[in-house]
């Protein structure tokens, strides 16, 4: 009984489940590859997800190891920081790594020229940063090396392959030809990728019709001119924001139909496209009706609270050290894509609370606890060769 | 309070509300009802709609929010998309309908809730409460002048008020309340127990549903609160203006319907002060602690111990006998036989 | 396979049997859903019908009515409410087809047209309905995961084999399939297609009037009468689920001439058409708290015309489903806390009988992963 469960539970739309479900309606199912590059299962329920470029944030969606399609993230940041910024950065590198069409809203050119460097894929890092748990300081950080050198091979193998195989499937056991899922990059080196021009830029021009309904058909026209199996991912940095959005776009006629509109078109049969939006909550407060609707109509809904003052210790650490940074600011989960639809509970993440720290390769979020007292913390800075592993031994 | 202001009152305040709520003489021509999610005005209403067929009162039945009408209403008009003058229109003309039946001379119209028109986009800046709610009761016309018409108005305190069309003008509510003869509030028995509960022990009484503020929570009534099944029925806080504008505050409870039969002609609102719960019958101090031990310790004095610490010579009356000074001061003490003296520890 | 009834005991009572002319409000917020709440209202109104054993059970109360459902949802879409009513046990494409249930779509068209997309938009009855609306085995599931390596083959058509009869292409056939439902003309069954989407054009309360036709249309073919009249005496009844149609109001607001008046008179004319409503609402904190008069700031419209709608909807119905979070933070085996409240409009009927096993309570809820809902008091 068990397999009918799962059965249901990968009928949920998608390609994959299209064809699983013998229509002959669904017109992209029987040309869809089962690999197409970027996407796959969730392990839950089998439901296509893909990788939003920070592994941390595709472990907190609920158990599917990624962003389910057709679903919109809405990441909320509190202060004038930029970690929505980083992570939407991520999630717009890791679409043009993949070769899925990436859409920019509101943004110039000069954006997606900032995407971050490819290192590789994510799966080489966090391999490295599993032993790197378990080993000494030292072994760690050669591992460290290796793995980076491994994974820039992996990930410059990856645009070739996904134009290549395109029929193998992902049932293929070697974890060694499956295309990664998820890349690890740096932020501080620039992205260069031969589908970085791809980039499909939506400029907020002024015209006679409001603004969002531009945006709106934009993006329809260019998603329905695109090959029916693209993977699209639509990129909001900022929403609403009045240096890029014009006042009257704070309207709620005005917003809330667009996210709707929006949210209408990824639940399209057959449109396969995953939206993050970004918006500064210091302008707009989430204990407004206006935020809250746009919550509401959004699949999943993150909250960024940056700390104050560990803004520089960002510039001063290396990435070498990176796991053993202070956090940088809490990040709250109010809702999850799928999870909180079906009515919430039950996922093992919910109730915890997480900490991130943004460094110049990866975008960590983990369980959050609560840092030693001040007094000890110059006591273990003392002591760092020796104490290292144990410390890294407790905290996991 | 004195008992015989006590049952003055008693006996004024009720003959007030059963006047009120059977609508003689015209004691109040424009009631209005604030009620809450906590307590509805939907057994009130009932109530109103009771008395009135006892003595056979023509009742219109103005709804804003209601679909299907009322049992014991007469005429019902739907209000819903009406603009106010329709709506004016409808309610005189359902009167004229039913008057031919039977010659009844009184009527009474209730209105389900007005909040919907005092928010409806389709009343211009030039309605006005005041003006909408007196056609109703001096309709214009001959034949209808001779009608004595009563207007209950309920209105849902706890739905917020679109802002003002200019901040000069008074709000709907005060406007309301000004107008109004007579203002009744509603409020959930059980709620005021709690509170009271709350307030007799000097504790901050708790607040229900919406006044929590909790996410999620519109109301926040349970059947049984306090596990008390008699805790039911709806108190109405009475605000009258008289004729002569002196103003009359009193507390009252209705009980539920289901206690009386439709037909009980007596009253059956009470006041609060008299309801068994509200204010239980004081018991007669009966040999007050003597069965129930209060402390393990003996915190009162026999008789014979208060005579013996009333005879204590405090050291000041010793001090004023002017010996001189560093004398006087002590404590004159008899020692009885169960006084145990220590030498070595006391001394005199 | 879901270890919970598909009704909760505890729940049983207020999502079967609602009284005629009701309405149902089920606040909910940010984190708690009420979704699973929903399908339970559809569950308990169409399982009767679909299975056998079930239709005993409940069949006897609702006195042999036959119990429809219009589903009319604005932020959710089919293929949601197919795949989770699917693991409840609720085909509900088959239900479309015996006309025991249509779904009327507030989101795909709501405020864009249709599709520039050539392949999805459609005219006909046939192909407005989802591609994956083609019922999939209920009975007989296919063995899915073994079959998927050789899925890469560009046809899914072998597949289909075993299910005669049941694709769009035999949409001709449902009508006759129907035993009980009154014959309607199937001409004019033709043209309402079972998936409805609705389309906001215009301005203020003349594009409310626009959906409630389009809505009340879809009632009328469902429950097999020509012209849309208020309820009467019929072999059936139809429960009517607005599942957030607040988002038309926040999403239009005062200052296109809708508000919260015009939004209730809308519902109020919905429910003429039918025999009781579930309506769900958004009852976050601050879209109700926000405009109260304890509140500091100047409530922005939106929060006043929503606090209105939902706190005056609140008012009207006879009983208000509330959910929320865990007000002690989330947990891992509880998912949500219901309260149960006695509405506004309680005790305006007098037929208490229907409604006497209604009582106000306040219970957790858990919703499995695997869509089973378990709903107890707090400490068991």
């Amino acid at each position: 009984m068990s397999f009918r469960k799962r059965n249901i539970g990968l009928s949920t739309g998608g390609d994959r489940t299209g064809s699983v479900n013998a229509s002959a309606q669904s017109q992209q199912a029987p040309a869809a590859p089962e690999s197409t590059p970027g996407v796959r299962p969730s392990p839950d329920d089998g439901r296509p997800t893909t990788s939003t470029g920070t592994p941390s944030l595709d472990n907190i969606l609920a158990g599917h190891g990624g962003l389910p399609i057709g679903k919109t993230l809405l990441v909320e940041e509190n202060g004038t920081t930029d970690f929505a910024g980083a992570l939407l950065r991520y999630y717009a590198a890791e679409g043009v790594v993949q070769d899925h069409r990436v859409h920019v809203v509101g943004m110039p050119e000069q954006w997606g020229r900032s995407l971050p460097g490819l290192i590789g894929p994510a799966d080489a890092v966090d391999d490295k940063q599993d032993k790197r748990k378990g080993e000494r300081m030292k072994i760690a950080w050669r591992y460290e090396r290796l793995g980076e050198f491994g994974a820039g091979i992996a990930g410059s193998r990856v645009p070739t392959a996904t134009s290549g195989d395109q029929s193998q499937p992902t049932a293929d056991g070697s974890p060694d030809k499956r295309p990664a899922f998820c890349h690890a990059f740096d932020l501080t080196k620039r992205l260069t990728h031969p589908s970085i021009a791809n980039l499909n830029y939506i400029p907020l021009t002024p015209s006679n019709e409001p603004l969002f309904t531009t945006i709106h058909k934009r993006l329809d026209a260019a998603i329905a001119s695109s090959p029916p199996n693209t993977v699209h991912r639509i990129v909001i940095p900022s929403l609403l924001n009045p240096t890029i959005y014009p006042p009257e776009s704070s309207q709620p006629d005005s917003v809330l139909p667009f996210l709707h509109s929006l949210r209408a078109l990824l639940n399209t049969p057959g449109v396969r496209a995953t939206a993050m939006i970004t918006i500064p909550l210091t302008l707009f407060p989430r204990a407004t009706g206006l935020v809250r609707w746009m919550e509401l109509i959004s699949d999943g809904v993150i909250e960024l609270c940056p700390f104050p003052h560990s803004a520089d210790a960002l510039a001063t650490s290396g990435a070498a050290t990176s796991h053993e940074e202070p956090p940088q600011g809490m990040l709250k989960t109010h809702r999850l894509p799928v999870l909180h639809e079906r009515g919430g509970g039950s996922d093992q993440n919910v109730g915890q609370d997480w900490a991130f720290t943004l460094s110049r390769r990866r975008f960590e979020i983990k369980p959050f606890s609560l840092p030693p007292a001040e007094g000890d913390k110059e006591g273990q800075d003392g002591a760092v060769p020796g104490n290292m592993p144990k410390k890294a031994d407790l905290e996991f | 309070m004195a008992p015989t202001n006590t049952s003055h009152r008693q006996t004024h305040n009720l003959l007030l509300i059963s006047k009120l709520l059977s609508l003689r003489d015209t004691a109040s021509p424009l009631a209005l009802v604030l009620d809450s999610l906590e307590q509805p005005a939907t057994p009130l209403i009932k109530e109103y709609i009771r008395r009135a067929k006892l003595s056979k009162v023509h009742i219109t039945f103005v709804a804003f929010e209601t679909l299907k009408p009322l049992e014991g209403v007469d005429a019902f008009v739907a209000a819903r998309k009406k603009s106010p003058l329709e709506i004016i229109k409808a309610v005189n003309a359902a009167y004229t309908n039913g008057s031919t039946s039977g010659p009844s001379r009184r009527r009474l119209i209730l209105i389900d809730a007005i909040n919907p028109l005092l928010h409806a986009r389709r009343t211009d800046a030039h309605f006005n409460v005041s003006s909408f709610l007196s056609s109703f009761l001096m309709p214009q016309g001959p034949a209808a002048s001779k009608v004595e018409a009563s207007l209950v108005v309920t209105f849902h305190q706890d739905v917020p008020s679109p802002p003002l069309p200019s901040p000069y003008t008074p709000s709907p509510l005060s406007m309301l309340t000004y107008l109004a003869t007579t203002i009744i509030r509603l409020h959930s028995f059980s709620h005021i127990l709690a509170q009271k509960a709350a307030r007799d022990r000097s504790l901050v009484p708790p607040v229900f549903g919406l006044e929590e503020e909790l996410d999620g929570v519109l109301l926040g009534r349970l059947d049984k609160p306090i596990g008390n099944e008699s805790a039911q029925g709806v108190v109405l806080e009475l605000e009258h203006r008289r004729k002569s504008g002196r103003g009359v505050l009193e507390w009252y409870i209705l009980p539920p319907a289901s206690r009386y039969p439709p037909q009980y002609a007596k009253e059956i609102v009470t006041l609060l002060d008299d309801h068994p719960l509200y204010r239980p019958p004081q018991e007669p101090d009966f040999g007050a602690g003597e069965e129930e031990p209060e402390s393990t310790f003996e915190l009162r004095l026999t008789d014979r111990q208060r005579r013996d610490r009333e005879g204590v010579v405090l050291p000041y009356f010793d001090a004023q006998q002017g010996d001189g000074p560093g004398e006087g001061g002590r404590i004159l003490y008899d020692m009885g036989e169960e006084d145990d003296f220590d030498e070595e520890e006391d001394e005199i | 396979m879901p270890t919970q009834p598909p009704l909760p005991p505890l729940l049983a009572p207020y999502v079967s049997s609602l009284p005629p002319s009701s309405l149902i409000v089920l606040s909910t917020v940010l984190g708690a859903q009420g979704n699973w709440l929903t399908l339970r209202y559809l569950y308990a109104a169409l399982n009767a019908s679909s299975t056998s054993d079930a239709a005993l059970i409940l069949g006897e109360r609702h006195n042999g009515k036959k119990q429809k459902v219009v589903l009319v949802s604005f932020l959710r879409g089919w293929e949601f409410w197919r795949a989770e009513a699917k693991r409840l046990g609720l085909d509900l494409a088959r239900l479309t087809d015996k006309r025991q249930f249509a779904f009327v779509d507030g989101l795909s068209e709501l405020f864009s047209g249709p599709r520039t997309t050539p392949t999805t938009t459609t005219t006909t009855t046939t192909q407005t309905t989802p591609p994956s609306l083609v019922p999939s085995p209920r009975g007989g599931p296919v063995p899915q995961r073994t079959i998927l390596p050789s899925r890469s083959a560009p046809g899914p058509i072998p597949a289909r084999g075993p299910q005669p009869a049941r694709g769009p292409a035999a949409v001709a056939a449902p009508a006759p399939l129907t035993p009980s439902a009154p014959s309607a003309p199937p001409a004019s069954s033709r043209e309402i297609g079972p998936v409805k989407r609705l389309h906001l054009s215009g301005k203020g309360p003349a594009a409310l009037d626009r959906l409630e036709k389009d809505i009340a249309a879809v009632v009328a073919h469902l429950s097999g009468r020509a012209t849309a009249t208020a309820e009467g005496e019929d072999d059936s009844e139809v429960l009517l689920v607005l599942d957030q149609p607040d988002l038309l109001l926040a999403a239009t607001g005062p200052g296109q001439g809708i508000g919260a008046t015009e939004m209730t008179e809308w519902v109020m004319g919905l429910q003429q058409y039918v025999h009781a409503t579930v309506m769900t609402l958004a009852a976050d904190l601050p879209l109700i708290h926000n405009a109260s008069a304890a509140a500091h700031q100047m409530p922005t419209p939106l929060e006043t015309e929503h606090a209105a709608f939902a706190i005056g909807s609140a008012h009207r119905a006879h009983l208000v489903m509330q959910l929320r979070d865990l007000d002690t933070g989330a947990a891992r085996d509880v998912s949500g806390v219901l309260r149960v409240s006695k509405g506004g409009a309680w005790g305006q009927s007098d037929n208490t009988d229907a409604n006497g096993s209604w009582e106000e309570k306040e219970a957790l809820y858990f919703v499995q992963r695997d869509g089973g809902v378990s709903v107890f008091g707090r400490g068991e």
